[in-house]
């Protein structure tokens, strides 16, 4: 061999060496399963430093004083929160801010100042400014929109335990300073124009919404929407044919397509809540996968019963292509985490938003008072004296 | 044992690579030499305690039997004999069996005056058993990233580790390797039928010569790689199998460890579509 | 030592092309055989003719037909963008028809297109298969590796056609792609249960890797013998020499047992045959005669069981208070 072969051969070697070298990331671990059946969690350190990083959650504000008077004394037009003392109620509203609109502030919700010709008047920062006079004002669709999202997150608080547990949800969850969140999802758009060749049954493209896997991407439409019906479950019960099952392979690899979307939202692996030996069987899942089935079926209710009714609320530029409104999924809350921000509960700091309650009537004033005793100051409404809020003003 | 009517000749002294004269000698129709002895001494303590294993395990059922390798949290510490320790003497037993057994090689093909494409090709497997079980737990940083010992088992562990990237089938070197199965197969399958084809022909006619398998080759593909063109061929796909095995493994994890199909992101991003 | 492992044939005789034994029929040969020296470091260096015939002629323009079906479908669904289907072409697929559509003939473009590659590419092996038969027969030579190449033919039609047909539906198929066909398989075990599972898989898998490691073996023990001309396999078949003498020799010390070099042929093709044939039977029986692998596993007492290294909770669609989750389609 010419010593030129050999140099080149040597030098190869070297680059391949160090290729591999630089291409290899510490990595950190977690068991699922038993030692050996291979349930295991494998993230690079850097992959999970980013994560700390992107699931930082905001220092919560200092406690308001939970006594005097109510909201719904307080404030004209409290449709939701009118039972929390006002102290609550503004700590709430100053959070809601930074949470979902730090930028943009309190007018991106409430109406602002107007000038003579009636356009909104800007700070010397460019910001609307809100009409401190005039937060009653049901005249943006956003706080119409927001009014329901509280509704929609005391819901989830509520009702909703077993997949938030006790960490519970707040508005950051979903929206991480964000007027609109970051992953929600619309209607795909149906494929035109190719009547005689060429469809492709909404699959095999590439597809963010299933891991980049050329499964069918329209799970979400499937599984998720308010009026999906159709079963995820496509594994039979039992050893031989019996016509109880009658999921067809084609109907797996939708399914199969929502399982990458859950498994990416979560920054997850399949065998997280699978043995997947038998996908199927809840004997050998880890629990977490009970907790995955409620969450399915909350994103099915908190899309039929909120979002997607709000579709008449929303401007038209807040529409997906097929003018349907945005939608929830995994990623919405999750965005990669296998718990929404890692498992911190905000709603710990923000008990208000731990479940729906009965709205208080508006204490009457005093003055023109009515025959029979008058109800005492600050006392709450009797129970179910208040209609619940309507769904939208 | 009696010996094939040509042996006596071949059983000759030397081409030992340790222990000179000491251990040249045949038992039955093995030879033994040096690495004849490690790899029995490996091999029975190594199955030795499969059974040991598996006397103090639920079944002796030969299909359900499981060695398991540690729990992660041993890292790569030596564990309890009963939480995986076993399993990483087996290990151990089963490489040094594995390597004895081609050094042993090595000496038969020296022996009868061979070159060492033999040993040479067997490390391969032993290359991508010991990247399972060694390289890729130690990149991982746990013993308890190796395949259990177990018929159902290790298949078991197949399908989640391959779920742990959520589409296995996606991972390139994946991929390759399936390939090359396939194709080793399908040229094994070649190779084997025109061979007997020609030693078996139409009844009546005479065996048929190297000059009718390149004929038959060319007339159905238009080439016939030829007698010692197939061989290398077919030595090249299953190391390559092999080795593609090897690599597919040990990237998952140490490499990448998302989703395999997400890996096939910087092809759709590649600068040349805009 | 290079030298010694003869991985590349490093003195290569020129002469002209051969023309091969004398057998009928040679007018049908085409294209000018020539020599290439790149291709005569591995193996032989003359490339050419080629038999055509009218079995393969046929057989390619069934060929050519599926592929274009199968590509022009693929361009379609991108639009007839260039750049996108070279961009998107490993995600593209031509896809059977939905399941709802059972056995009949769809619509071209729901399906119909995929039923008619699958003829035209059935046609293409199936022409290709006898022409594989005859020119074997022409060589007066046995007719094994048609046989091999049928065994393969079993599994593609198993896959695409046999399956299907006890499914009663064509939706049941693989779909034409790369990484669509593999979406296929994997939502295949998934759906029945877990291949892994199944018997004749695990059998199928056995003689895939027993190939792969009978053609390292084999491969090996010729090649580390062909300075001895072990390559001449079926003269050292007839009348063995020093070299198949010592390949035996080599199997025989090392692991007590040794084939011939004829049976080694035979061990070849019985494991090369064996993969497709039991792969096959494996793929038949699933949804037809067997919905889960794995409980049938469990049934017959071969799925091991591991300590729960978690909680294990029951189903949360059978407890009482989630009935009003479920959904009726």
């Amino acid at each position: 061999m010419s010593p030129f072969l050999k140099a080149s051969g040597v030098f190869v070697a070297l680059l391949l060496t160090s290729g591999v070298v630089l291409a290899f990331e510490r990595t950190s671990s977690f068991q699922m399963g038993h030692p050996g059946v291979g349930m295991d969690l494998v993230q690079t350190n850097k992959e999970l430093e980013a994560k700390v990083q992107a699931n930082k959650v905001p220092a919560a504000l200092p406690a308001a004083s939970s006594d005097g008077q109510l909201a719904v004394d307080a404030y004209k037009n409290v449709q939701v929160l009118g039972h929390l003392s006002s102290g609550d109620f503004t700590r709430l509203m100053t959070a809601i801010t930074t949470w979902v609109a730090p930028e943009q502030g309190c007018a991106y919700c409430h109406a602002p100042v107007k000038d003579a010709n009636g356009n909104p008047e800007k700070d010397e920062d460019g910001y609307i400014i809100a009409d401190t006079n005039n937060l009653h004002s049901d005249e943006l669709y956003a706080k119409r929109v927001a009014r329901r999202m509280l509704q929609m997150t005391m819901q989830i608080n509520g009702e909703w335990q077993p997949h938030v547990k006790a960490t519970g949800v707040t508005c950051y969850t979903c929206h991480r300073g964000n007027p609109v969140p970051q992953y929600i999802w619309f209607n795909g758009t149906p494929v035109e124009g190719r009547p005689m060749i060429g469809s492709n049954g909404s699959q095999n493209g590439p597809s963010l919404k299933v891991g980049l896997a050329s499964l069918p991407s329209d799970s979400f439409e499937t599984y998720l929407r308010g009026d999906a019906t159709a079963n995820i479950r496509v594994i039979s019960k039992s050893a031989l044919p019996d016509e109880a099952n009658v999921a067809t392979v084609k109907s797996t690899e939708q399914t199969y397509g929502l399982m990458m979307h859950m498994s990416t939202s979560l920054g997850v692996n399949c065998t997280y809540c699978h043995n997947s030996r038998s996908m199927a069987e809840w004997s050998t899942s880890p629990p977490t996968r009970n907790t995955a089935w409620y969450g399915i079926r909350m994103v099915r209710e908190l899309n039929r019963e909120y979002l997607e009714p709000l579709h008449d609320t929303y401007p038209a530029n807040r529409l997906g292509p097929t003018g349907d409104a945005p939608k929830a999924n995994c990623t919405t809350c999750h965005q990669g985490a296998f718990k929404p921000l890692l498992g911190v509960s905000m709603l710990k700091d923000y008990q208000v938003l731990a479940a729906a309650k009965t709205q208080p009537a508006k204490t009457p004033p005093p003055e023109p008072a009515p025959e029979g005793a008058p109800a005492p100051e600050g006392a709450p409404a009797p129970e179910g004296a208040a209609p619940p809020a309507p769904a939208t003003p | 044992m009696a010996l094939l009517s040509f042996e006596r000749r071949y059983r000759v002294r030397g081409g030992t690579l340790l222990g000179g004269n000491l251990f040249d000698f045949w038992v039955g129709p093995f030879y033994v030499g040096f690495f004849g002895v490690t790899t029995m001494f490996f091999a029975i303590v190594g199955t030795a305690l499969i059974f040991w294993g598996a006397s103090q395990g639920p079944t002796w059922n030969p299909w359900l039997i499981n060695i398991e390798p540690p729990a992660l949290k041993h890292g790569l510490r030596f564990a309890p004999l009963m939480e995986g320790g076993i399993w990483q003497l087996v290990t151990i037993c089963a490489i040094g069996a594995f390597s004895s057994w081609a050094l042993r090689q090595a000496e038969i093909s020296r022996k009868l005056g061979m070159a060492l494409h033999i040993p040479i090709a067997y490390s391969v497997a032993i290359l991508a058993y010991v990247t399972l079980v060694v390289v890729r737990p130690v990149l991982l940083g746990a013993w308890g990233h190796g395949f259990p010992y177990g018929i159902f088992s290790h298949l078991d562990w197949v399908s989640n580790t391959g779920y742990q990237y959520l589409h296995f089938h996606y991972n390139p070197a994946h991929m390759i390797a399936v390939s090359f199965f396939f194709t080793t197969t399908l040229a094994l399958s070649l190779h084997g039928g025109l061979i007997l084809s020609a030693v078996n022909p139409v009844k009546g006619q005479s065996v048929r010569t190297a000059e009718y398998e390149d004929s038959f080759f060319r007339d159905h593909i238009g080439y016939s790689i030829g007698a010692l063109g197939i061989h290398r061929l077919g030595l090249f796909l299953a190391l390559s199998a092999g080795i593609w095995s090897a690599i597919c493994i040990v990237i998952s994890g140490p490499f990448w460890t998302k989703g395999w199909p997400e890996w096939w992101s910087w092809w759709l991003s590649l600068p040349v579509w805009n | 030592m290079a030298d010694y492992m003869n991985i590349f044939t490093q003195l290569q005789v020129a002469s002209p092309p051969h023309a091969g034994p004398p057998i009928p029929n040679k007018e049908f040969r085409a294209g000018r055989p020539f020599l290439s020296k790149l291709i005569g470091w591995f193996g032989n260096a003359q490339v050419g003719p080629v038999y055509l015939g009218t079995l393969g002629v046929f057989s390619l323009i069934c060929g050519f037909i599926a592929f274009e079906i199968i590509g022009l479908n693929m361009w379609a669904s991108v639009n007839w963008s260039l750049s996108e289907f070279i961009r998107q072409l490993p995600w593209l697929a031509l896809e059977p028809p939905a399941p709802s559509n059972g056995l009949a003939f769809p619509k071209l473009n729901e399906g119909g297109w995929w039923l008619m590659a699958g003829f035209f590419l059935t046609l293409a092996i199936i022409l290709w298969w006898v022409r594989t038969y005859r020119r074997a027969r022409a060589h007066g030579m046995g007719t094994h590796v048609a046989w091999a190449f049928a065994a393969a033919i079993w599994l593609y039609l198993v896959l695409g056609f046999f399956r299907p047909l006890l499914m009663g539906s064509w939706g049941e198929a693989v779909p034409f792609g790369i990484f669509p066909h593999l979406d296929w398989t994997a939502a295949l075990s998934i759906r029945y249960g877990n291949l892994f599972y199944n018997p004749f898989h695990a059998l199928s898998i056995v003689f895939l890797y027993g190939s792969t490691l009978l053609f390292a073996m084999h491969g090996a023990t010729v090649l580390a013998l062909s300075h001895l001309g072990g390559e001449r396999e079926v003269g050292q078949i007839v009348d063995r020499g020093t070299a198949a003498e010592r390949g035996a020799l080599f199997w025989r010390w090392t692991m007590g047992f040794n084939a011939t070099f004829e049976s080694i042929h035979r061990w070849a093709w019985w494991f090369a045959v064996l993969c497709p044939l039991t792969g096959g039977i494996g793929i038949l029986l699933t949804g037809t005669a067997v919905d889960n692998w794995y409980l049938w596993a469990v049934k017959h007492d071969f799925a091991p069981s591991y300590a729960a290294a978690y909680q294990v909770l029951p189903d949360p669609a059978t407890l009482p208070e989630n009935s009003k989750f479920e959904v009726k389609p």
